[in-house]
């Protein structure tokens, strides 16, 4: 009310009220997005942008954290030199097989929940799908340490059944931390899947059986594409905060659990060298940034004769 | 072509069974070994109630999943105001400031936990301690602010996919009836919204009290929360408590998922609803 | 239309007029706020931290934060102190002295912490950079327990901030059912870790320990600065042992032993003693103390400045150096508290396992205590690249 009487009247005058949609309606509405707007640059645009400043400077000495009098890309250099640049590739490498073993898993999966599990069900299918996220994460990955224990029941069980001769040697491992974030972020590429799957197949299916398409060449040529869209949501919610987790992944696989954000996190909680952990997390975004780019690229070149045929077909008259 | 067909599904229901039984299996052994009578929670010693009772004698554990409550529900309610009210302005697009928007937006969505933690610490010391405001001295606050910036960029994402799948008509039949930009927005606009809103809210307060990297620079000791006490505890060794209260979390939030799912159902909104709009539908 | 236009101008006028009034009124209402805000800020912000609560004697707060060494007190003790006095006790854990004053330093005296426990070595730096609070002395009776032995040592000569907490040594422990060779010196534990233990050793997640390996054993002063030393200490951590480090854990005692994660583990004294007390099978596990040299650390209580509960600090350091108490942290840690007539006390009540706790006058001559140097800022350096190798 108190908006109408403040606004209206002083932006009516110049503007003629013969419109449908009034310029003054947009004025308040853009005014919305304010608040979130000084939110996140008071919490995130200025500490970040700190964080971007110190990654020029450098550590004076024991005690100080940093300092910016001498300005250089040194600390880029520092954190790209030979050691630490294995920690980002080897970062790399489990956030993309991760992400890859997600995808995998998932469209099945989703597929089945949206398109073949009784429609009762699915409420609570999908509920169940949530569930996991409502325990404390570690705890969860706890819970994997304890079935993955050498000397635990579930090695002791394999070994039993003869499918093991030894004790299960996974704890500790590369497979260890993959087991442990393929579990974490599963459900964040479950969602976005199943919605993607729900709204493009019941009319598509029935439009490409009119025309006489198989399952699987329906599903390749068709689902698949228009699914698109919630395939790469799903992707980024898994990829971006997997490339940033380290705790899932030291919980599991030990010194060969060392994640990029292990090694930002170092140097602010340990090393005392902000300069260092701030070129880091920059090279950690950038990372990140810039392999999704190429990851989006990649798939726009390769699905071009997908997308050339996709037209064809849907394009063709009835 | 009939026996393939059915062959296909079988398979997908038997892949359906063994990701349910990957997504349960962590949970149910943690909900087994809650009622472990050993020392260390990975190491089984006889079957027993001591964990639950340890409970009660120990406030730290009941503090710190009291301080992480809070936090989730005043972070949800901030991400939930803020994103809400972005999301509204984003979708009934208003000019040059969204392209501007979107961008911040996605920034803060694809900035690693990690480096939110470590520039934020700083940051709130810089503004408790240099500039005075001593608000930011409070863990509680510290939490709420950490947790709330992914969050808010999460509701306005959903909440604006939720609009722009929605026909303007509506509103726009209000305004030219000349409804208050206030009484439209709260008569007409919100409940449009309401569903997504709900999501936001619901996946806001699931992410803040899971919220461990942020959480664990932030927080002022003694208002700790409760990932930050397990993440703590795991170093020497976690200890049966803390399984039982995962379970007796685990059952109330069963408990809180069926009251929710009992209310949808009577506002004719589905649980499959709840998760396409999560999902951006 | 026409006579339309008059009536939207006076109630723009007359909105305008409301406006203008109700804009005076709310940047008088903003500016009070802002002085208001002012007032209370400046009433609870500290501009040089100098007026943070100190003891006096008054009541005990009802809460009380420690930020320590990971199993580092008996959970029974803690629990009779909030029962006897009120406190309640949250404890928070670090993996190394270096992780500990990171926290301090970065939180500047708001990360509510009231009790610290760093090692004595650290604490001249810590005092001088304003990280710890004065004693009470009056709140600490029970100071006059310690053996004297153990007071006014050269890095706190009054005992002005710091009293010790307990003292300890390094070495490490093997599964013998992995490792069959007996194994008695530093040499031995990286040959071991280089062949039959490869990808199943844990190593301290401390910069100390890991340079300190490597001196201890190839006859080099573990304080050494020589960066000749150093840089043949980097090489041989980062690119020749950092490849079979399955696991850098500081408490193996904790999990790893009882679980029998690892075949061969650095560990401290006294958590080694928990683990193998908790192990479901003790003779499959062997001790070796550091030889032919190794550490002497003595870890101490400490108030954080900026500590919210200084009075429950105090009385909590006066609570543990009362000798029954002392006798039970002992019995718990496993480790020499300093305390006067402790070693007899213990033997007098039959505790397990005190070759762990208790060292002959040969073994001690073996122990040297640490320094911080010139040479700290490259010890993390290397622990930080010997992470950064191992999870290659």
């Amino acid at each position: 009310m108190t908006t109408h009487s403040t606004n209206a009247p002083v932006t009516m005058l110049d503007t003629p009220p013969a419109r449908r949609r009034p310029d003054w309606l947009k004025g308040p509405r853009a005014a919305l997005a304010l608040p979130a707007w000084a939110w996140l640059t008071a919490f995130f645009v200025a500490p970040v942008g700190m964080v971007l400043w110190f990654s020029f400077g450098y550590k004076p000495g024991i005690f100080g954290t940093h300092a910016n009098d001498r300005l250089s890309f040194d600390r880029y250099a520092e954190a790209l030199s030979p050691t630490f640049f294995q920690t980002f590739q080897n970062t790399l490498w489990v956030g993309v097989t991760g992400t890859l073993i997600c995808l995998a898993i998932s469209i099945p999966f989703a597929y089945w929940l949206a398109v073949k599990a009784a429609n009762r069900h699915r409420g609570i299918l999908l509920a169940m799908v949530m569930i996991p996220f409502w325990t404390n994460f570690l705890i969860r990955t706890i819970g994997w340490q304890i079935i993955l224990a050498p000397e635990g029941w579930f090695s002791g069980l394999l070994q039993a059944t003869g499918a093991l001769d030894e004790p299960l040697d996974v704890m500790f491992t590369r497979t260890a931390v993959l087991i442990g974030v393929v579990y974490n972020y599963l459900p964040l590429m479950v969602l976005p899947l199943f919605v993607a799957f729900d709204r493009v197949i019941l009319p598509l299916r029935e439009a490409s059986k009119d025309l006489g398409a198989g399952r699987w060449s329906t599903f390749i040529n068709i689902t698949l594409p228009l699914a698109k869209p919630g395939i790469i949501v799903g992707i980024l919610l898994v990829y971006i905060p997997l490339m940033g987790d380290y705790i899932t992944a030291t919980v599991l696989g030990g010194a060969k659990g060392n994640m990029a954000g292990q090694m930002v996190a170092n140097q602010f909680q340990t090393a005392q060298n902000w300069a260092l952990g701030s070129a880091m997390a920059v090279v950690l975004i950038l990372t990140i940034l810039i392999s999704a780019a190429i990851a989006f690229l990649v798939a726009w070149l390769a699905s071009w004769p997908l997308r050339a045929r996709g037209r064809l077909v849907l394009g063709s008259p009835k | 072509m009939k026996q393939r067909t059915s062959l296909i599904d079988l398979s997908m229901r038997a892949w359906a069974v063994i990701v349910f039984a990957f997504l349960f299996a962590p949970i149910i052994i943690i909900l087994i070994y809650s009622f472990n009578n050993g020392r260390l929670l990975v190491a089984w010693g006889g079957f027993g109630f001591d964990s639950f009772a340890s409970i009660v004698t120990k406030p730290a554990i009941r503090d710190a999943v009291w301080v992480s409550l809070q936090a989730g529900v005043i972070s949800a309610l901030i991400a939930t105001v803020l994103g809400t009210l972005a999301g509204v302005a984003l979708a009934r697009r208003a000019g040059k400031w969204v392209p501007w928007f979107l961008v911040l937006l996605v920034l803060v969505t694809v900035t690693p936990e990690i480096v939110d933690a470590v520039a934020l610490l700083p940051w709130m010391v810089f503004l408790g301690q240099d500039v005075g405001l001593g608000l930011f001295d409070n863990g509680i606050v510290r939490l709420v602010v950490g947790h709330s910036l992914f969050s808010t960029a999460v509701v306005a994402y959903i909440v604006r996919s939720r609009l722009i799948g929605l026909d303007e008509s509506l509103e726009e039949a209000a305004s030219d009836l000349y409804a208050p930009p206030l009484r439209r927005f709260t008569q007409i606009t919100l409940p449009l919204v309401t569903p997504a809103v709900l999501a936001g809210a619901l996946l806001s307060f699931t992410l803040s009290l899971d919220n461990t990297i942020v959480a664990a620079f932030v927080q002022v000791s003694g208002s700790t929360p409760w990932p930050v006490y397990v993440l703590s505890a795991v170093r020497t060794g976690l200890r049966p408590e803390i399984a039982a209260v995962s379970t007796i979390m685990l059952l109330l939030t069963l408990g809180a998922l069926a009251l929710v799912a009992v209310v949808l159902r009577r506002a004719g909104d589905s649980a499959t609803d709840i998760a396409k709009t999560v999902g951006g539908g | 239309m026409s006579h339309e236009q008059p009536v939207r101008i006076l109630a723009s006028s007359a909105a305008s007029r409301m406006i203008a009034a109700q804009y005076n009124r709310r940047r008088f209402l903003s500016f009070a706020a802002a002085a208001a805000g002012a007032g209370l800020l400046a009433a609870c912000s500290s501009p040089d931290g100098s007026t943070a609560p100190r003891a006096t004697g008054a009541a005990l707060e009802d809460k009380l934060t420690i930020y320590t060494w990971g199993d580092y007190d008996d959970p029974d003790v803690l629990a009779q102190f909030t029962a006897d006095l009120g406190p309640a006790v949250t404890l928070d854990s670090f993996n190394s002295n270096e992780e500990m004053i990171s926290k301090l330093v970065a939180a500047k005296g708001t990360s509510g912490y009231d009790i610290v426990v760093p090692t004595g070595q650290f604490i001249p730096q810590m005092v001088e950079n304003g990280l710890l609070a004065k004693f009470n002395h009056d709140l600490i009776p029970n100071l006059k327990n310690v053996d004297p032995v153990f007071l006014g040592r050269d890095w706190d000569p009054n005992n002005d901030y710091s009293v010790v907490k307990a003292w300890g040594t390094t070495g490490f422990v093997y599964d013998k059912t992995k490792i069959t060779r007996e194994l008695k010196t530093w040499k031995d534990f990286i040959d071991a870790a280089m062949n039959e233990a490869s990808g199943d050793v844990s190593l301290l997640d401390d910069p100390a320990e890991l340079t300190g390996l490597y001196f201890w054993a190839n006859g080099i002063d573990w304080t050494t600065t020589d960066a000749a030393h150093l840089d043949a200490a980097e090489d041989f951590l980062v690119n020749t042992l950092a490849s079979h480090v399955a696991a850098f854990d500081s408490y193996p005692g904790g999990v790893a032993i009882p679980q029998s994660q690892h075949a061969l583990m650095q560990a401290w004294n006294g958590d080694a003693r928990i683990g193998i007390l908790e192990s479901a099978d003790p003779d499959r596990w062997q001790w070796v103390l550091g030889n032919p040299a190794t550490e002497l650390w003595a870890d101490n209580w400490a108030i954080a400045e900026g500590a919210p509960h200084p009075e429950a600090a105090h009385a909590f350091i006066n609570h543990v150096l009362d000798p029954e108490v002392s006798l039970a942290e002992l019995d718990y840690i496993g480790y020499h508290t300093g305390v006067a007539g402790i070693e007899d006390a213990a033997r007098e009540a039959g505790l397990e396992m005190l070759d762990l706790v208790f060292f002959t006058p040969e073994q001690l001559d073996m122990m040297h205590t640490g320094e911080v140097n010139d040479a700290q800022q490259r010890a993390v350096e290397i622990w930080d690249k010997m992470k950064a190798a191992a999870g290659a």
